[in-house]
């Protein structure tokens, strides 16, 4: 680097700031993981996992409960946060947030078609696992295609408007699930209504191992998008004049965006304003290039998620609460500043 | 090695914006379009540009039908200063300006980059905007730091062989009268260097000071091309512009440039 030339790092380096930053989220969600391995309602001690001398029942609770939750609570974080800004980023609208604009609604009402309806197709249990995400991922899919349909080709139409899609398309999704509700049987409706709180419990490592795939898989298609989503922030127009082939960039990050949530929420269910608040916060922490903002909101995210499950299973212990409405808990009154910030819009 | 329209003609809504307008932008040339609103003068930008696909006729850059052409390849051959854009995100002056930077990522594009911003920071008279967040700026400081970033894209190593073109739709408009006089002197330099420009401008004196060629739009016709003197003649100029025009060679010339 030349050191004359205190810009010449400038186009593909992270700023001083955006690397202390990465850093502390990186060291900040390896410790949240840590605690969040330890503590429940059965605590843990890692320093004796560590030596060797944990006993058979901390060895299994580790290895069975502990490490497949807070993976799944990590991971499904890191994609929540990674689609909120890229989709924030695709829309050039600081309000979009897979939740508000519909998208995780429409996997919901995927996976909830699986979970009502899945009884009738006699599949095998590996096959199963495989369908509830590619059923929550179409639903996702579907939504998004809906969005394109109704912005012309995700063309620029105020902050507000895709908000009021959302809307319609959330209350429409409610009612598709309120039909599975009412025609679901005594167990069905047991496992609809705790999926659809958003909880990581009962997590094992066969349903893990689809989603886990599909939202690695999401993750690294997004990253390479960096360049051409700030380019985007010019305007559609100006970044196609500088080189961005703006289709093949929708396709890209609206794919992976459904992808990751779809697989999110299939296995966790609908955790709201994870999307919205994180991106933000990334911003306001180490500014808005998203070769820094992709990859600092999927570890916010991840950090994020792992605290409100931990906080979730140790609150009323040994009850649990769904981490969903911990982080709607904290996500609204966000959502509310953020609006009356921006009044302006 | 030109940018070059033949009978070009685009229609939108059933609008027809411009109708068989031909036009060749050769390397180190200046041509001004002018003409009154809704001549189709802003149409003719995106289309060179490649922003619309026109509806007949075809654009040329570097004898490749535009169509054919990559997204990254037309940002090689010609960068744009577009009227205003909006950023969402506070992004930085710097960041804007990096941008424009279309060639390469790694290696010696990457060390050149450097090289490039030092030059146009100064060339532009920006450096003091340059840690400030670009939705802070002025309109007037946002369009220069727009022309700066357009010079990023347009930026070779010396003694390149490519050329190149730059395109601006009313470069001058919100520009204090100093920012507006070096933009100007920096396109007359830019064209010394090898680089053709097709600006459109309003003020008929900027025209026929500093464009080598002039093309008069009229309702989406280009109703003449050519050398300034023989272009802006009183009596096309009154017919075209719809008031009286007359041309008076200096009596009292106040010059900037």
């Amino acid at each position: 680097m030349n050191t004359s030339n205190p810009q010449a790092g400038h186009l593909n380096a992270l700023t001083t700031r955006q690397t202390r930053a990465l850093f502390g989220l990186i060291v900040t969600t390896l410790v949240a993981a840590a605690v969040a391995c330890a503590s429940g309602s059965f605590d843990i001690s890692l320093w004796a996992l560590l030596k060797g001398n944990a006993s058979a029942l901390e060895q299994s609770v580790f290895n069975q409960i502990r490490v497949p939750r807070v993976l799944l609570s990590g991971l499904v974080g890191a994609s929540l946060g990674l689609s909120g800004a890229a989709l924030q980023g695709l829309f050039r609208n600081p309000l979009a947030d897979p939740g508000l604009i519909g998208v995780s609604a429409g996997a919901a009402l995927g996976a909830a078609l699986i979970i009502v309806l899945g009884s009738q197709f006699a599949v095998g249990a590996t096959l199963g696992a495989f369908l509830l995400p590619v059923a929550a991922i179409s639903g996702a899919a579907l939504v998004i295609l809906l969005l394109y349909i109704m912005t012309r080709g995700f063309g620029y139409q105020g902050v507000t408007y895709m908000l009021l899609v959302g809307i319609a398309v959330n209350a429409l999704a409610s009612v598709g699930i309120g039909v599975l509700t009412y025609i679901s049987d005594d167990a069905e409706l047991r496992s609809l209504t705790f999926w659809s709180m958003g909880s990581f419990g009962g997590v094992t490592w066969p349903l893990l191992v689809p989603a886990l795939l599909a939202i690695t898989v999401a993750l690294l298609m997004m990253a390479p998008a960096a360049r051409a989503l700030d380019l985007l922030q010019l305007g559609e127009v100006e970044a196609s004049r500088l080189g961005v082939d703006i289709v093949r960039l929708r396709y890209r990050v609206i794919f992976s965006a459904a992808a990751a949530v779809g697989a999110s929420v299939s296995l966790s269910g609908m955790i709201g304003f994870v999307g919205l608040i994180v991106p933000h916060l990334v911003r306001l922490i180490g500014g808005v290039n998203h070769r820094y903002l992709l990859p600092g909101s999927a570890l916010a995210g991840a950090g994020l998620l792992i605290s409100a499950d931990l906080l979730a299973r140790t609150l009323i212990q040994p009850a649990e609460l769904p981490v969903g409405l911990i982080t709607s808990a904290v996500g609204s009154p966000f959502f509310l500043w953020l609006i009356f910030r921006m009044q302006k819009l | 090695m030109t940018i070059s329209a033949a009978a070009v003609a685009v229609e939108i809504d059933g609008k027809c914006l411009l109708n068989d307008v031909p036009l060749c932008i050769e390397p180190g040339q200046i041509i001004a379009v002018v003409g009154p609103n809704g001549a189709g003068k802003s149409t003719l930008i995106a289309a060179i540009a490649g922003d619309i696909t026109p509806t007949e006729g075809i654009i040329r850059h570097h004898d490749n039908d535009l169509q054919t052409l990559s997204f990254l390849d037309r940002a090689a051959i010609r960068s744009v200063m577009a009227q205003s854009q909006s950023v969402v995100y506070d992004f930085s002056v710097l960041d804007i300006i990096a941008m424009g930077w279309v060639r390469g990522r790694d290696g010696e594009s990457a060390r050149q980059f450097g090289a490039a911003v030092s030059a146009i920071v100064e060339e532009c008279a920006i450096a003091e905007l340059l840690g400030r967040t670009f939705n802070s700026l002025s309109g007037g400081e946002q369009r220069r730091v727009h022309f700066a970033r357009a010079l990023m894209q347009l930026w070779r190593p010396r003694g390149s062989a490519n050329s190149a073109y730059l395109l601006l739709d009313e470069p001058t408009a919100n520009l204090g009268l100093a920012h507006e006089v070096r933009l100007l002197k920096k396109l007359t330099a830019l064209a010394a260097d090898g680089i053709g420009i097709l600006l459109v401008v309003h003020d008929l004196n900027i025209a026929a000071k500093f464009a080598d060629k002039i093309a008069l739009l009229h309702s989406g016709r280009m109703t003449c091309i050519g050398a300034p003197k023989d272009v802006l003649t009183a009596e096309r100029l009154s017919k075209v512009f719809e008031i009286p025009i007359s041309i008076d060679p200096n009596p009292l010339t106040i010059k900037y440039y």
